[in-house]
C-alpha cells in the first residue's frame, strides 16, 4: 500500500489580517503523490509491450485493470480507437489492433488461440522479419526522430525540461564525461526503470534493435 | 487465467471477513452498516480494489492512481449529511497538474469579452463584495457506472463518486460583473491548472451560458466545510455549480474566459465530446445502442440512498429498528421519501432530517419492523417538489452517467 503523505496547507489570509500582518505570510500547499505500483498483465503477445510503451504516458495501469471483466476484442479494440482520435494517444491503427488484442485476452473475453488475435500477432511477426531482415549499414541510417515519434518518446520527454521523464538535456548532463554513458543509457531505453528520475515508470523499449537504441542514447546525450 | 496467487488469498480472506462480519452483526442486538468492502458490489477485470492513502485524505477506494481518483467508502455517508473533507471523493483527468500551490502567487485570470481584464488575489476574492457560502452536493457525472447494465468503459464507480459540503466562496456573477460582461456574450469558460501530459490531448475546460454564470447560484470556492480546499479537491480555488454534475466544478480554478461565439475547437473536448447524455426526453437510449444526437450532462436527478445498513447486512427480527438514508436532487427540494420493505408492494413515508438548503443532502429516517426471518430488501424512492420521482427501472445511456433508478439493498433477517 502506497505511504501517507501529510499535506501541509498554508494558512488562509483571514488568519494573516486577524493578527494584523502586513502581509500575507501563507505558505505553499503542496502534497506528495504515492508512487504508481499498478502493472499491466504479463503476455508473450506483442501487444503487451506496446501497451507498457503507450498507455503509462498518461495513466496509470489499474484505468485498465479497473474495468469490467468480459469486454471483448472489438470493444478493447474500439476503447483504444477512441485513445487515439479523442485524447490523441500516439497509436497507428496496427498498434490500436495489437494492444486491443492484447487487452482483450490478458482482461477480457477473447483468449490467446482465437483467430483473430493469431493472425494480427502473425503479421506482426511478418513485419518484424522483414525489418531485420534488411541488409544492415551504409544506405541505411537510423531516423532518430521518426524513432522518437513512433515510440512515443515525447510524449514523456521534452529536450530541454521535464515532463513526465526528465529533459533529454538534462539525462546529457547527468552523464556529461562518464565513459560509460552510451551503455547505460542505452540499457535504460531496452529495459525501462524506475527511481532514477521519479515515480513514474519508464516502458523498456526491448522491441527496438540495437543500431536504434545506440542511435537514441547518442541522440540523448548530445543535447 | 492470469489469476495471481496473492489475489486469490485476498480473495479468499475478503470471504471469511464477510462471514465473519455478517456473523458478529447477525449476534449484535441492531444492525448496522457492514464492514467496507471495496467491491462494492462491483466486479472488475483484474479486481479488487484496495484501499489507498493519499495526502489529506483517510483511505479511499482506488479507482485509478495516476491520476488520481479516488471514490468514498459508502459507509462514510451514514456519518451524517455533510461528508467530511478527508472522506470526499477525487477525481483527476489529467496526469500533469502541480503539486505545490503558493497561495501567496496564484492567481485568477478573467478575461476574454469582458470590459477589464482581472488577475485577482486570493485576497482579493476574499474581500470583495459577493461572499456567499452554501451547502450543495458534488456528485460525479458516472457515479455509479458500474452498475450499468450492459456495463460500459469508464471508471467502474460504485455510489461513492458523491458529497455534499459547505462551500465558501464569492459568487461567480459578482466576479463577471466586476469583469464587465460585454454585450453579446454567450459562454463562459472555465480552466484548471490541470493539463495533459500530451499537447495532442484535450486540456480540461468546462463551459455554463451566460445567463446561468450571471445566476445567483455558482460560487468560486475557497473552502470547504470550514477549511481551506483539500489540495486535491482543487485548491485553492474551485467553481462550484449547485444542482450541476461534478464535471463543472473546475478544480484549481485560474482561467475563466468570456467568449461571444461557441465554445469549439480541441480544448473544448470535455463539452462537445465527452460527457455527453442522449439529447431526448429520457436522457437514455435501449440498452446498447448508440444515441443519434447528444447533448452536455447537466443537472442532477433525484436520488435517494439506504446509508444504515449496506448489502450483505444483517437486521434483527421482529423488533423495530431504524432506518436511515439521504436524498438529494438539483435544487427544487425534496417532497418525499418513500421506503419498501416488501418489494415496492407498499410504501411507507420516511421523515426528512434538517433542511441545509436545497442543493443539499437530505437524511431520512423511518422505523421498522421485519417480522419474518430470512433475506429481505429496502427499496428507497424519493420525489421532489416538480414531481420528479425516481424510476423503479433503471435507464442506459453509452458513457453510463446520471444513473437514478430506486436502489434496492439486499439484507438478511436474523
Amino acid at each position: 500500500m502506497p505511504t501517507f503523505v501529510t499535506l501541509t496547507l498554508g494558512r488562509s489570509a483571514l488568519l494573516a489580517s486577524a493578527i494584523s500582518l502586513a502581509a500575507t505570510v501563507a505558505t505553499a500547499a503542496g502534497i506528495t503523490l504515492p508512487p504508481d505500483s499498478s502493472t499491466l498483465r504479463p503476455s508473450t503477445l506483442p501487444g503487451y509491450a506496446l501497451a507498457q510503451q503507450k498507455c503509462g504516458i498518461c495513466h496509470s495501469a489499474d484505468y485498465i485493470s479497473h474495468q469490467p471483466p468480459g469486454l471483448d476484442q472489438a470493444q478493447w479494440t474500439a476503447e483504444m480507437g477512441k485513445m487515439q482520435h479523442s485524447y490523441g494517444a500516439p497509436l497507428d491503427r496496427d498498434e490500436i489492433a495489437l494492444i486491443g488484442a492484447y487487452l482483450a485476452v490478458a482482461y477480457g473475453s477473447a483468449t490467446a488461440s482465437d483467430t483473430r488475435v493469431t493472425s494480427l500477432t502473425a503479421s506482426w511477426e511478418a513485419a518484424q522479419l522483414a525489418r531485420d531482415s534488411k541488409p544492415a549499414g551504409g544506405g541505411d541510417a537510423v531516423d532518430v526522430q521518426a524513432l522518437l515519434t513512433a515510440n512515443a518518446c515525447l510524449g514523456c520527454h521534452a529536450l530541454q525540461q521535464a515532463v513526465v521523464g526528465p529533459a533529454f538535456s538534462a539525462v546529457a548532463a547527468k552523464y556529461r564525461g562518464d565513459a560509460t554513458a552510451s551503455a547505460l543509457l542505452a540499457n535504460s531505453i531496452r529495459q525501462g526503470g524506475v527511481g532514477k528520475w521519479g515515480q513514474v515508470a519508464m516502458p523498456p523499449m526491448a522491441h527496438l534493435g540495437d543500431d536504434q537504441i545506440r542511435a537514441l542514447a547518442a541522440f540523448v546525450l548530445k543535447q | 487465467m492470469y489469476r495471481t496467487k496473492a489475489v486469490i488469498a485476498s480473495t479468499h480472506r475478503r470471504e471469511f471477513l464477510r462471514k465473519a462480519s455478517a456473523l458478529a452483526l447477525a449476534a449484535s442486538p441492531l444492525g448496522q452498516a457492514m464492514a467496507s468492502d471495496t467491491d462494492e458490489g462491483l466486479t472488475f477485470a483484474a479486481g479488487p480494489r484496495p484501499l489507498v492513502s493519499y495526502p489529506g485524505k483517510r483511505p479511499l477506494i482506488l479507482v485509478h492512481g495516476r491520476p488520481p481518483h479516488l471514490e468514498t467508502p459508502f459507509t462514510v455517508f451514514n456519518e451524517g449529511p455533510i461528508t467530511p473533507n478527508d472522506a470526499f471523493f477525487v477525481r483527476y483527468h489529467l496526469a500533469d497538474f502541480p503539486h505545490t500551490i503558493a497561495p501567496d502567487t496564484y492567481r485568477l485570470l478573467v478575461k476574454g469579452a469582458v470590459s477589464k481584464v482581472l488577475s485577482l488575489s486570493l485576497d482579493e476574492l476574499k474581500t470583495m463584495p459577493g461572499q456567499t457560502e452554501l451547502v450543495a452536493v458534488n456528485q460525479c457525472s458516472g457515479n455509479s457506472r458500474g452498475y450499468s447494465s450492459p456495463r460500459v468503459f469508464g471508471a467502474q464507480l460504485g455510489n461513492g463518486a458523491m458529497g455534499n459540503a459547505r462551500w465558501t466562496g464569492v459568487s461567480l456573477k459578482a466576479v463577471l460583473e466586476r469583469a464587465g460582461v460585454q454585450a453579446g456574450a454567450r459562454h463562459v469558460t472555465f480552466n484548471g491548472l490541470d493539463k495533459p501530459v500530451m499537447a495532442s490531448t484535450p486540456d480540461f475546460r468546462k463551459s455554463l451560458d451566460i445567463e446561468h454564470a450571471l445566476s445567483p447560484e455558482p460560487l468560486l470556492a475557497w473552502a470547504m466545510n470550514g477549511e481551506d480546499l483539500p489540495f486535491l479537491n482543487g485548491y485553492p480555488l474551485k467553481l462550484i455549480v449547485p444542482g450541476y454534475f461534478g464535471t463543472y466544478w473546475v478544480k484549481h480554478l485560474a482561467e475563466i474566459e468570456v467568449i461571444d461565439h461557441a465554445f469549439t475547437g480541441h480544448d473544448a473536448y470535455f463539452m462537445s465530446q465527452g460527457y455527453r447524455l442522449p439529447d431526448n426526453d429520457c436522457l437514455c437510449v435501449a440498452p446498447g445502442t448508440a444515441a443519434a444526437k447528444t447533448r452536455p450532462i447537466s443537472t442532477l436527478p433525484v436520488r435517494s440512498f439506504l446509508t444504515s445498513v449496506t448489502a450483505g447486512g444483517v437486521l434483527p427480527a421482529g423488533q423495530m429498528v431504524e432506518l436511515k438514508g439521504l436524498a438529494f436532487d438539483s435544487g427544487a427540494g425534496l417532497k418525499t421519501v418513500d421506503v419498501s420493505i416488501d418489494g415496492a408492494r407498499s410504501w411507507r413515508k420516511a421523515t426528512l432530517g434538517s433542511d441545509l438548503g436545497r442543493f443539499s443532502f437530505r437524511e431520512w429516517r423511518l422505523p421498522v419492523a421485519f417480522e419474518r426471518k430470512g433475506p429481505a430488501s429496502v427499496m428507497v424512492r424519493a420525489t421532489n417538489r416538480q414531481g420528479e420521482v425516481q424510476p423503479m427501472k433503471a435507464d442506459w445511456n453509452p458513457g453510463g452517467y446520471r444513473r437514478r433508478v430506486v436502489e434496492t439493498t439486499s439484507i438478511t433477517i436474523a
